[in-house]
């Protein structure tokens, strides 16, 4: 189905991200290492149990949530306005590559080291706090169908951004105020109502809460509706991204 | 046998209502070296992004070998390199890298894509900086890596917008022998530049287009037999009363005697005798001839390279 010059092109991606590790792989290490330390140790004695986990186990699935979601889509965006920016871009669309397999090796590179992100903060989770995963196959399903979400959320946003500034806005703007609302530090449960709605339309709640399932055993709500939703933001946003390559959307002329 | 490249009624308008192309035609033979000249905005890049895939169509066809650019994009654009004008380098690796990903995203093996960039490196001189970045290089480097990256996957086609801008003389006259090379061994060349020396000396053919038009299309040598002038430029010693010069019209500017020919060459001797046999002495002797830049100006209005340095100078110039 895929040519060669796809897999290579899934190739540069990753190769890309590898050779950038300190700025694509560490800090999501660094940055949940000290959620751990401050949330999970400083504050988790005084908060005790939800749901009948631990603290520190209760927020894992968030902070897990917030090491692939960001750089998933960090890796997309900017890989593609760096091409558009420094015009390499007009290398890979004179190939004989399609829009779809151009989009698809994009938003492969970057659910790699979204996935990578996921697995090095619960491996860090099972050595700061003795984190036990209930179910494998689940807690990878969901890393993967999360990262292939929002990396095709950065390609669509990689495409339509004329500046930095765009790609930035979107995290600082949209992502990092739904992780906050979307239950990564506590249950909704222990939201006010109108807040407690708002999280209820937060997809990031939804994903968090399926990952919390597959990780812990426990969902605040619908199991399968986290997993749902998921794959829906999977497969419409990598259609739409695959949708503007394949037009040539503010990419072509 | 299908031509190289054929567009048909090609037309780009651009949002915001520019039109770029107003329906152009261009049939450009396989194993040719073909030149599209034009002033800047006249419309080569867009032709040359339509061709490749780059630009979309507004309306028309473009094909290559045979192949829609659009319906069979894969196999028209296999056959097909491109050298862009701007320098354009992905950032993150190296020269052979570089290469060898260009390589691979046409298909081809890892093997092979190694092999190809060997090529490439050892004949435009770049072996040694194989693993230095783009970034490292000077400005000549980058063009011959910019060259070596539309030739990797060995296109049929390869399609150079402004290959020597900006190089050195030496550069120049290595890609113009290794251009040369190529096309004798059956490659495709379509060129655009800003330098007319460059045109005349490599291309067969050449298309002058302008606002979005393909004025003319011919030779170098029959555009400026059929659009320019010739002829010889006459000094005199002695100035002569009531000359004739049969068949010939001929001009005095500056008691200078401007004698129109289209075969200066061939006529030169019978103008002499005419001018001897009237009593005039000659000192000096010129041939005079409409450079390829010369008809440019006079079809289009304006010059190619008004900012840019001449490299050559069109006459030849005969001491008596």
């Amino acid at each position: 189905m895929f040519s060669l010059g796809f897999w290579v092109m899934v190739k540069r991606e990753i190769k890309r991200f590898m050779f950038l590790y300190k700025q694509t792989l560490l800090p999501s290490v660094i940055s949940s290492g000290l959620y751990i330390i401050v949330f999970g140790a400083a504050m988790g004695s005084r908060i005790g149990e939800i749901k009948g986990v631990e603290y520190i186990h209760f927020i894992m699935p968030g902070l897990v949530m917030m090491a692939v979601i960001n750089p998933a889509y960090q890796n997309t965006s900017s890989s593609i306005m760096q091409a558009k920016f420094l015009r390499f871009i007009e290398d890979i669309l004179i190939t004989p590559l399609s829009g779809l397999e151009i989009s698809l090796s994009y938003i492969i590179g970057g659910t790699v080291r979204g996935v990578a992100n996921g697995v090095l903060v619960l491996l860090l989770g099972y050595f700061l706090t003795g984190l036990q995963i209930d179910n494998w196959f689940l807690t990878f399903f969901y890393l993967f169908t999360v990262a292939w979400a929002f990396a095709g959320v950065g390609v669509i946003v990689g495409i339509y951004a004329k500046s930095w500034d765009s790609i930035m806005v979107i995290t600082n703007f949209f992502f990092m105020p739904l992780f906050f609302l979307g239950g990564v530090f506590y249950s909704i449960e222990m939201l006010p109502e109108f807040w407690r709605n708002f999280s209820m339309v937060n997809p990031l709640y939804w994903m968090i809460n399926g990952l919390r399932y597959a990780t812990l055993g426990i969902a605040e709500t619908s199991h399968e509706l986290s997993l749902g939703i998921s794959i829906l933001f999977a497969i419409s946003f990598s259609t739409l991204a695959s949708y503007m390559f394949s037009k040539g959307y503010r990419i072509k002329t | 046998m299908k031509p190289a490249i054929e567009v048909k009624n090609l037309q780009k308008i651009y949002e915001g209502g520019l039109e770029a192309l107003k329906g152009i035609n261009l049939s450009i033979p396989q194993g040719s070296f073909y030149g599209l000249l034009g002033p800047n905005g006249a419309g080569k890049t867009t032709t040359i992004g339509i061709i490749t895939g780059l630009v979309n169509i507004t309306s028309g066809s473009a094909t290559i070998m045979g192949h829609d650019s659009v319906k069979e994009f894969r196999q028209a654009r296999k056959l097909i390199g491109l050298s862009p004008q701007e320098l354009n380098f992905d950032v993150f690796f190296s020269i052979g890298e570089l290469l060898e990903l260009q390589a691979g995203y046409y298909g081809i093996s890892n093997k092979e894509a190694k092999e190809r960039t060997s090529v490439m490196l050892e004949q435009f001189g770049l072996t040694e900086k194989r693993n230095s970045r783009a970034r490292e290089l000077s400005g000549g480097m980058k063009r011959r890596v910019q060259i070596a990256k539309a030739l990797v996957h060995d296109p049929q086609i390869v399609i150079l917008d402004e290959p020597t801008a900006g190089v050195d003389i030496e550069l120049r006259h290595m890609l113009w022998d290794y251009l040369r090379q190529i096309n004798k061994e059956g490659k495709t060349i379509l060129l655009t530049t800003h330098y007319i020396e460059e045109a005349e000396q490599l291309c067969e053919t050449v298309s002058i287009i302008n606002d979005g038009k393909i004025i003319v299309t011919d030779s170098p040598d029959n555009l400026t037999r059929s659009h320019g002038m010739s002829g010889l430029e006459i000094t005199l010693t002695s100035e002569v009363t009531d000359l004739k010069l049969n068949p010939w019209t001929f001009n005095i500017i500056d008691g200078k005697i401007h004698v129109n020919i289209d075969h200066p060459e061939k006529e030169m001797a019978k103008v002499i005798n005419q001018i001897s046999e009237q009593g005039g002495g000659i000192e000096n002797v010129r041939i005079f001839r409409s450079s390829l830049e010369d008809i440019f100006l006079k079809l289009t209005g304006k010059s190619l390279h008004d900012d840019e340095e001449s490299i050559d100078i069109q006459e030849k110039t005969l001491i008596v």
